[in-house]
């Protein structure tokens, strides 16, 4: 009876609400987040011509071991006449260059303290390593010399042997050359597009606001930006400034051709459902841009800011019309970089190659933290595991259909309200139990634990933080009140060291209850994501610890929350276990603290293949930890884009599979036998290379390197390679290609370098330097063994890792055009930071002239050992000719037995035809020995 | 007779091949059965594929890639270990459980590897796990002869309502007859009464409906004020969006489209929940599935029950009598027909094999969990209940899946970014017919169990017999062996019902 009200009104309603989900829901909203167009500093800063600048560097000396001078306007008496827009400055800027080991330049300019600025700017902290400091050159002599056309002398100062810094007085310009060729490398502001605007204390009646969508900034201190164009010679292509679904290579962003793009905008964002291929800022941002050219010469160029950042690539001819000459023998590739606040703290990295820029980055911000074994196996994750009964069956399927898992996930639902670190009493009422049940076999649990607090006087964390002050607050000076998952929430100031110390401590088992020893965390939302605020985030002119403006921190605040939960971990265990802690938002730095994920991406197969690149972005950028969501958060993968994405995901260094709550039920049993079985294999493949995994996440940890790499950082040299960025290598000796597309019937792969390509899985020969056009096959993606390569492995799958540890290895010997092979073991706990007193195996396996030696990494000097009982059960030789019957075994004289075998088990996967096995060497794993085929 | 011989053969055949074998290490894992497979000196893979000799037999080292020469250790990825499990049911467990280091044999063989001592647990669990299994047997036992009758009971049923149908049409015709003679007479007289008074009921009848509407206002207005804080929460924001939008559609601007102006008026809180919702789908989906399953069920009911003629009164006697048999006969057709139409629509659904389900037909199920009751109107439709007022619609009756064993509701309310809600009913033998449990394994797909006579198969029944029998057996065999006789009645108690279950064919093992 009551209905007809309703009956009448409730269709227009629902016609809404429908229309109101299909934009909201099927969008992505892009009138919600600023444009360079609506952002001042940007669009000011692009408007600017070549020339703009006006600054010459004076007083240039060396002082403290540094390269000094201001930056003063030249003093040209008409110039404030000229109809166009200059440079100005009030007073002077200091200006600082240091030098440190490896080719590694930091540049400065600030405001000078002296001179009373009425703030002083922010520099992010605890983002350079201090044992980074220590590298620094003292430099004592400075050479000057007039170039060519030059009024003005410029200062030459040594940056390594092979390359110097040159600072051109006036014009000011900063820049890196060869020593010998004195061809340049990489240059600072020689459009003359620099810009520094300095603090000022407000005059009467001036606008400073800003208002976006209903939300205004108060900007207490006005215009603060910073921007300059940076250049790169000899550049064929740019790469870097995670965090964007875009390609691999950066696309120009300005000028001919790219008229109406958008700069790359770093700022780290919640973006509900967001595009591949756009260069809108996601959930984290490093402004580190490397650029490669011919013969693989390579330098970079990294800005330590964590303000609102947007990045322009000026694609060639975007300054047709400027006076400016530059050294035009060289093919170049310019930048302009915009910030909205903060201090110029720049690196210039000298290269030569890939891979040395990458380690002279992470010289800078750390290399990356050594993993818990289990975290680089298989992650199942959903929202949500609705309760301990859900969990129950969701493990106990795994055992059922033989999948090895490692970690259970737990996404918000599990607590109490939204109360982190809290649990459901109803549906998880015996949280501790459930861990154990899990932890008896081996596997792990990761819980969500979001920087939102829910305000609620009843909720121990709000109560404690807000008592103690420990909340950001808003403009005006009180806790900061928004709104995420729990409703009313603030949020915790973690730039200041104390509130990260405090929070710690929160993990603590005595203080978050119902956590075990195998509880792992996970942060969301840590950009932040603010439901209501300005662009779903943190509004800029909020306050943190000694007075810093939101705006000033924005993109390191999740960086510091990642750094707090992290150390929490640490603290938890005494020192004594690796903390596990996986984050949305990142910063430079963030690989010290764990692992990231591409956020919340979609299920299609423009997500999968966009997550290659991503990927490969956050590896060069330090972070080499992390992975995109299997199957896709977003939506309902079809079982042929489910398989792919295990396939592709399985080489991830962060292999997780994860599902939106409303999404169908995915875990890898639900789409009939063949595809749990096609699914099974995928993870086998993870499972069975975790030992070489794992020493490639060792290598990475020592060096910096990424796990998952451009083909060109393998191979810069091979120009072909260059615009390659669906297929990547693994470490150095494997090279996956994914498979984008519904129903593919063919696949290209380009395998580069003169040497052959050994089919994973099946020991096939391919020829380097072509591109194949393979079959594609439902059952894998192709994967490549480097010839002159060694592959360890472990061909016995378990429930999870952890029962794999006594379990023997296999390696694999991929011979080259000289026989010859060479590859590494790494083992350790797998857990501890005992690996720091060198408790751990580092085995490099030799193969030459017919004969396996294996060799001690480790060094002489170790205060702690680790050693194993495991053996080498098996050695595969693949591109050696059958024909020794048996092997000798020294010491120990011992004969065994060389035949014929599989070069994977397990039916389906790889081909049926034999490959040469040394059977049962028994080799134990941290001894030296040679194995001879005689 | 036959039988009893068939049974002491399978005792010897056990009896022999656990004499045989047990201490032998390279038969470990090894099916007795399948020992033999395995006594040669060069053993060929099952797959055909190459080759192994005895040594290599459980050498802890693949050769085979299907396992078949690492039956008892995790060497081989494929291989499955064969756990006997005396005193329980025997087991084939994946290689990969075999010395990880976890019990999963309950007489602990997979784990000899000397790092995790196993205690053997198969007695016990065998134990339970016969018990069951009988408690079972005797459920189903109950079930099947209820089953039979309530087959027989929906029989006898669908015969009665086919005949009763058949008699209903002939009085439709009949019936249908009548009326239409006296129509013709009543409109004769009533033409001669006038046009007046027919327009005095078009009037009147207006007028009721009105008052009708205003009743009805009322009554929503109660139901509203009634609804939970959550629901109010809910309107509210609901209302507030609304007004939004018709705001901006009376100031006929064009950011409609993008909803962003919309946006800066409302409050910080709302903003904060809309935007949660689009992660969520929260609420913006609840309202409307409140209302519009109702809405066309009572509409229809309304316009059933209307009177369709006025009270006009003469005094002519005739007149009088004439439209009181027309009204009579005019109530008995259609009461005639509504009979038909139910009967029809009730005998035109898929009633089973047997039409057994026609028992369920008319009736509800209910089960309460958490704050929900889950309603299950088998051939209708399944809701989902929050409180008195906050109905969800979970699926409309569509078919019975899986031969009869599982009922399928489906095209229920619309879920945010995702599909509509539909429900499986899986039937399970119990004695009563009861909802026992509701799940969502994925967010709007629920799945219930209905606990139900009609779950009881006799095939099942067999099924079960069999499994019980065969541990039953090795329960014997392990007397046997170990010497420990039960007492003499005992055993022949047993033997004797082993006899008894005995079904016809053997196929089946």
């Amino acid at each position: 009876m009551a209905s007809r009200i309703g009956g009448c009104r409730r269709p227009f309603l629902l016609l809404f609400l429908l229309s109101l989900a299909s934009q909201t829901a099927f969008s992505w909203k892009k009138d919600e987040f600023r444009n360079c167009n609506q952002t001042p500093f940007c669009k000011r800063a692009r408007s600017r011509k070549p020339g703009y600048c006006t600054l010459i560097a004076d007083q240039v000396s060396i002082s403290d071991g540094l390269l000094t001078a201001k930056l003063i306007p030249r003093p040209i008496p008409n110039q404030a006449e000229g109809e166009e827009d200059h440079q100005q400055i009030a007073k002077p800027l200091l200006l600082s260059v240091a030098i440190y080991q490896g080719g590694i330049l930091r540049l400065k300019i600030d405001e000078d303290p002296t001179l009373d600025p009425p703030k002083t700017r922010f520099q992010v902290p605890e983002v350079v390593v201090s044992e980074f400091d220590e590298t620094m050159l003292w430099l004592s002599r400075v050479s000057t010399e007039t170039l060519d056309g030059d009024s003005a002398p410029s200062s030459v100062v040594y940056l390594s042997d092979g390359y110097e810094a040159v600072l051109r007085h006036d014009p000011f310009e900063l820049y890196v050359r060869d020593k010998s060729s004195k061809s340049r490398l990489v240059s600072l502001n020689s459009h003359q597009l620099f810009d520094f605007e300095e603090l000022r204390v407000k005059n009467e009646g001036e606008e400073w606001e800003e208002r976006f969508k209903g939300h205004t900034d108060i900007r207490p201190y006005g215009p603060q930006s910073i921007s300059f164009d940076v250049s790169f010679y000899g550049a064929e292509f740019v790469s870097g400034l995670p965090e964007h679904a875009t390609s691999l290579a950066l696309k120009p962003t300005k000028g001919p051709g790219a008229d109406d793009s958008e700069p790359y905008r770093l700022f780290n964002l919640d973006v509900f459902e967001y595009l591949h291929e756009s260069p809108f800022g996601l959930y984290g941002s490093i402004p580190l841009m490397i650029a490669l050219g011919k013969s693989g010469k390579t330098s970079g160029f990294f800005w330590l800011n964590s303000a609102e950042m947007q990045i322009d690539v000026l694609a060639e001819g975007w300054n047709a019309d400027s006076g400016l000459s530059l050294p035009s023998d060289q093919k170049r590739i310019d930048t302009l970089w915009m910030s909205e606040a903060g201090i110029v703290d720049a690196f210039f990295f000298a290269g030569a190659g890939p891979k040395d820029v990458v380690s002279q980055y992470t010289a800078v911000t750390g290399k990356p933290a050594m993993p818990q074994h289990f975290a680089t196996a298989y992650h199942q994750c959903r929202w949500n595991y609705r309760d301990e009964e859900d969990v129950e069956n969701v493990d106990a399927k795994f055992d059922e259909h033989d999948i090895p898992y490692d970690v259970l996930w737990l996404d918000i639902e599990h607590t109490d309200g939204k109360r982190y670190m809290t649990w459901d009493s109803v549906m998880f009422p015996h949280p501790e139990e459930m861990q154990k049940k899990l932890a008896a076999k081996g596997r792990h649990m990761v819980t969500i634990v979001d920087p939102h607090i829910k305000r609620d006087d009843n909720y121990y964390i709000h109560k404690e933080a807000s008592e103690k002050g420990y909340y950001v607050k808003d403009s005006s000076g009180k806790d900061f009140d928004g709104w995420c998952w729990p409703g009313s929430s603030s949020y915790l100031d973690v730039l200041s060291p104390e509130v990260r110390s405090w929070f710690s401590d929160k993990f603590g088992f005595d203080s978050y209850k119902g956590s075990t020893p195998s509880l792992y965390i996970w942060n969301d939302m840590n950009e932040p994501s603010v439901f209501n605020g300005p662009e779903i985030s943190m509004p800029r002119d909020a306050l943190h610890f000694g007075g810093v403006e939101h705006r000033e921190l924005h993109n390191a605040y999740g960086y510091f929350y990642h750094m707090a939960t992290s150390n929490g971990l640490v603290k938890r265990g005494d020192g004594k276990d690796r903390p596990f802690v996986l984050s949305r938002a990142f910063f430079a730095g963030t690989q010290r603290f764990g692992s990231v994920w591409t956020g919340d991406n979609t299920a299609d197969w423009d997500h999968l293949r966009a997550s290659v690149p991503m990927i490969l972005t956050l590896g060069l950028s330090g972070i080499s930890f992390s992975g995109a969501d299997v199957g896709g958060f977003f939506g309902n993968p079809e079982p042929e884009l489910l398989v792919r994405w295990y396939q592709l995901g399985a080489f991830y260094p962060f292999f997780r599979a994860h599902a939106h709550q409303d999404t169908k039920r995915r875990e890898p049993w639900l789409f009939g036998e063949r595809n749990t079985k096609l699914i099974r294999q995928a993870i086998h493949v993870r499972y069975m290379l975790l030992p070489y995994f794992y020493t490639v996440f060792r290598e990475s940890n020592t060096t910096g390197l990424p796990i998952m790499r451009p083909l060109w950082m393998e191979f810069p040299s091979d120009e072909a390679t260059f615009n390659n960025d669906e297929a990547f290598m693994v470490g150095s000796s494997l090279l996956v290609q994914g498979i984008y597309t519904e129903r593919a019937k063919h696949v290209s792969v380009y395998l580069p370098g003169k040497e052959l390509w050994y089919d994973l899985l099946s020991g096939s020969q391919y020829k380097g330097s072509q591109t194949h056009k393979l079959v594609a096959l439902e059952d894998r993606i192709p994967a490549f063994q480097r010839a002159g390569t060694i592959i360890p492995r472990k061909d016995r799958y378990r429930r999870s890792s952890t029962q794999m540890v006594n379990d023997p290895y296999t390696l694999v010997i991929a011979l080259n055009s000289s026989r010859a092979a060479e590859g590494e073991l790494y083992i350790d706990d797998g857990k501890s930071f005992e690996f720091l007193q060198g408790a751990y195996i580092h085995r490099r396996f030799v193969f030459s002239n017919g004969k396996l030696t294996s060799l001690d990494l480790t060094p002489n000097n170790k205060k702690s050992k680790f050693t194993s009982q495991t053996v080498i059960e098996r050695i595969i030789l693949l591109g050696y000719s059958p024909g020794p019957k048996n092997a000798l075994i020294k010491p120990g004289n011992e004969k065994v037995e060389v035949g014929l075998g599989p070069l994977v088990f397990e039916t389906g996967l790889g081909s049926s035809s034999l490959v040469v096995t040394i059977r049962k060497p028994s080799l134990p794993v941290d001894k030296d020995w040679t194995v001879e085929l005689v | 007779m036959k039988v009893a011989f068939f049974l002491s053969i399978a005792i010897l055949s056990l009896l022999a091949s656990w004499s045989s074998s047990s201490p032998s290490v390279s038969f470990l894992g090894i099916a007795p059965q399948d020992e033999n497979y395995f006594r040669k000196e060069t053993i060929k893979c099952r797959n055909g594929s190459r080759k192994f000799t005895k040594a290599q037999l459980n050498d802890d080292f693949c050769d085979c890639l299907d396992g078949t020469d690492e039956p008892g250790t995790s060497a081989c990825p494929e291989g499955k270990f064969y756990c006997r499990n005396v005193g329980h049911l025997p087991t084939s467990l994946y290689s990969s459980m075999v010395n990880d280091g976890i019990c999963d044999c309950c007489d602990g063989s997979d784990e000899y590897d000397g790092k995790v001592k196993c205690r053997n647990t198969c007695w016990e669990a065998g134990k339970k796990a016969r018990d069951k299994l009988q408690k079972l047997i005797d459920m189903y036992r109950e079930g099947v002869t209820i089953r039979k009758r309530e087959v027989e009971q929906a029989k006898e049923a669908i015969s009665k309502d086919k005949a009763e149908l058949s008699v209903l049409k002939a009085e439709e015709k009949s019936l249908d007859k009548l009326v239409n003679q006296l129509k013709v007479r009543k409109e004769q007289i009533e033409k001669a009464e006038g046009k007046e008074q027919l327009e005095k009921d078009n009037e009147d009848r207006s007028n009721a409906d009105v008052e009708e509407n205003f009743e009805t206002t009322e009554a929503s207005g109660k139901e509203d004020s009634l609804t939970s804080e959550d629901d109010v929460i809910g309107l509210v924001e609901q209302i507030s969006i609304f007004q939004d939008e018709s705001k901006s559609e009376h100031e006929d601007t064009n950011v409609a489209e993008d909803g962003s102006e919309s946006i800066e008026d409302m409050s910080k809180e709302e903003i904060g929940r809309l935007v949660a919702s689009r992660w969520t789908g929260e609420r913006t989906g609840q309202v409307e599935e409140t209302g519009s399953g109702a809405d066309s069920n009572e509409g229809k009911d309304g316009s059933l029950n209307k009177p369709s003629d006025g009270d006009s009164k003469t005094n002519d006697p005739d007149a009088d009598k004439i439209r009181e048999e027309y009204k009579e006969s005019t109530a008995r057709l259609s009461s005639a027909q509504e009979r038909i139409s139910s009967l029809t629509e009730k005998l035109k659904h898929d009633l089973g094999v047997d039409g057994e389900f026609y028992t369920l037909y008319g009736q509800c199920f209910e089960t309460k969990q958490d704050k929900y009751v889950y309603k299950i109107c088998p051939f209708k439709e399944a809701v989902q209940e929050e409180g008195q007022y906050h109905k969800t619609q979970l699926g409309y009756w569509e078919k019975f899946e899986e031969s009869y064993s599982a009922m399928l509701f489906s095209n229920g309310a619309g879920c945010w970014n995702g599909p509509r809600r539909s429900i499986k009913v899986k039937l399970r033998c119990g004695l009563k017919t009861e909802l026992t449990d509701v799940d969502e394994p994925s967010r709007c797909e629920y799945l219930a169990v209905l606990s139900t006579p009609l779950g009881c198969l006799d095939g099942k029944l067999k099924v079960i017999v069999h499994k019980h029998q065969r541990s039953s057996l090795l329960l014997l065999t392990l007397h046997c062996l170990t010497g420990k006789w039960g007492s003499q009645q005992e055993l022949e108690g047993k033997l004797e019902m082993l006899q008894k279950e005995k079904p016809e064919g053997h196929d089946e093992l």
